[in-house]
């Protein structure tokens, strides 16, 4: 599961969906990878336009990475060179980092999730259906 | 005509691409000038999400060729499809740097209000109910789960219908596959009713079924 996908998913448990704490997973024992990918400056400004700032901030320190600006970067053009070293950075972080193993936990119910050969299972056991 | 991608002999437990399949990618391949103006590249990417990827067929196929810049979610209850849909995207060249497979029931690990582009080709086959998720990987049932909807083929549709405003971003779309006998202008005409916007977008007769997909978007 790559960095990015962190951004998009939450417990599977509906009654989490209105709890503030539930939102991003914990991540938690998890083998990292790093993969080369094409760096594509124009994907992560825009992408950057629909990230929660906050919970990439979290996951990050989750995964050991405290390095992150506390505030989404700003005014960034691909075309700048100062703007193009932080787009690398964060396409290091987002496209190029997967994990793949690991564990995800809700903060709110506290149910865990597992991330296995890159696939993460939000599959819940019938009495949580 | 843009080309079908290429599925490997996939694990017996996994839905090979059939009719269904082939009218969303021709369904696609003719809705592509609206999505794009939807979503218009590079300044928008939109999250795109098919549920019960199976092959990966579909999923492969949008991102090759339809919404090249999007990043994309499939999802499937059957861990055979999990992995079939990322090997069908290797198989066609497309890298999976923005696909991700992820083992879910319909759409329930994905945050709310943030699907752009919704696919779904459902278990539309009435039958006598949605066969229970099978407890071990090697079970011989999975294939059942892609097949089975229920009395009227209808039962994980409407699950899916009734979600589609807490599923779907503001400019969502979503695309849904239905036989006849599923009634497909009764839902139609009942999504009208609360709200939805709905338009046939393909129809097309499939040896004894007659498909069709129709697209769903909050007016």
């Amino acid at each position: 599961m790559k960095f990015l996908t962190t951004n998009f998913v939450k417990c599977a448990i509906k009654t989490c969906d209105s709890s503030l704490e539930a939102f991003p997973l914990q991540y938690s024992e998890c083998e990292l990878v790093q993969e080369e990918q094409e760096f594509n400056p124009e994907f992560i400004c825009h992408m950057l336009d629909r990230l929660d700032w906050q919970a990439v901030i979290k996951v990050a320190k989750d995964l050991g990475n405290t390095s992150l600006p506390p505030n989404k970067p700003e005014d960034i053009d691909p075309i700048m060179e100062d703007s193009q070293a932080i787009l690398r950075d964060l396409h290091t972080l987002l496209v190029e980092t997967r994990i793949v193993e690991g564990k995800m936990i809700c903060r709110n119910c506290e149910h865990i999730y597992y991330i296995k050969n890159s696939i993460p299972n939000f599959l819940l056991p019938p009495h949580l259906c | 005509m843009l080309p079908t991608p290429t599925v490997r002999s996939l694990d017996e437990k996994v839905y090979d691409p059939a009719e269904d399949s082939f009218l969303l990618l021709d369904c696609f391949e003719q809705d592509q000038g609206y999505l794009l103006e939807k979503f218009p590249p590079p300044h928008t990417i939109p999250l795109v999400v098919e549920i019960g990827a199976g092959s990966g067929i579909v999923t492969t196929f949008v991102k090759q060729n339809i919404l090249k810049d999007g990043i994309y979610i499939a999802t499937d209850l059957n861990p055979h499809a999990c992995k079939a849909v990322l090997e069908t995207a290797e198989e066609n060249r497309v890298d999976d740097e923005k696909l991700e497979s992820c083992q879910m029931d319909l759409t329930n690990g994905i945050k709310n209000k943030h699907v752009d582009v919704l696919i779904f080709n459902p278990p539309y086959v009435p039958a006598d109910e949605v066969p229970a998720v099978p407890e071990t990987d090697d079970d011989e049932s999975w294939l059942d789960l892609a097949l089975c909807g229920g009395p009227q083929g209808m039962d994980v549709t409407w699950k899916v219908l009734h979600g589609l405003e807490t599923t779907l971003s503001k400019n969502g779309l979503a695309y849904i596959l239905f036989c006849a006998r599923n009634n497909p202008m009764d839902v139609k005409r009942d999504m009208e009713q609360l709200g939805w916007k709905v338009d046939k977008i393909i129809e097309r007769k499939a040896g004894w079924e007659v498909l069709s997909i129709l697209r769903f978007q909050k007016t």
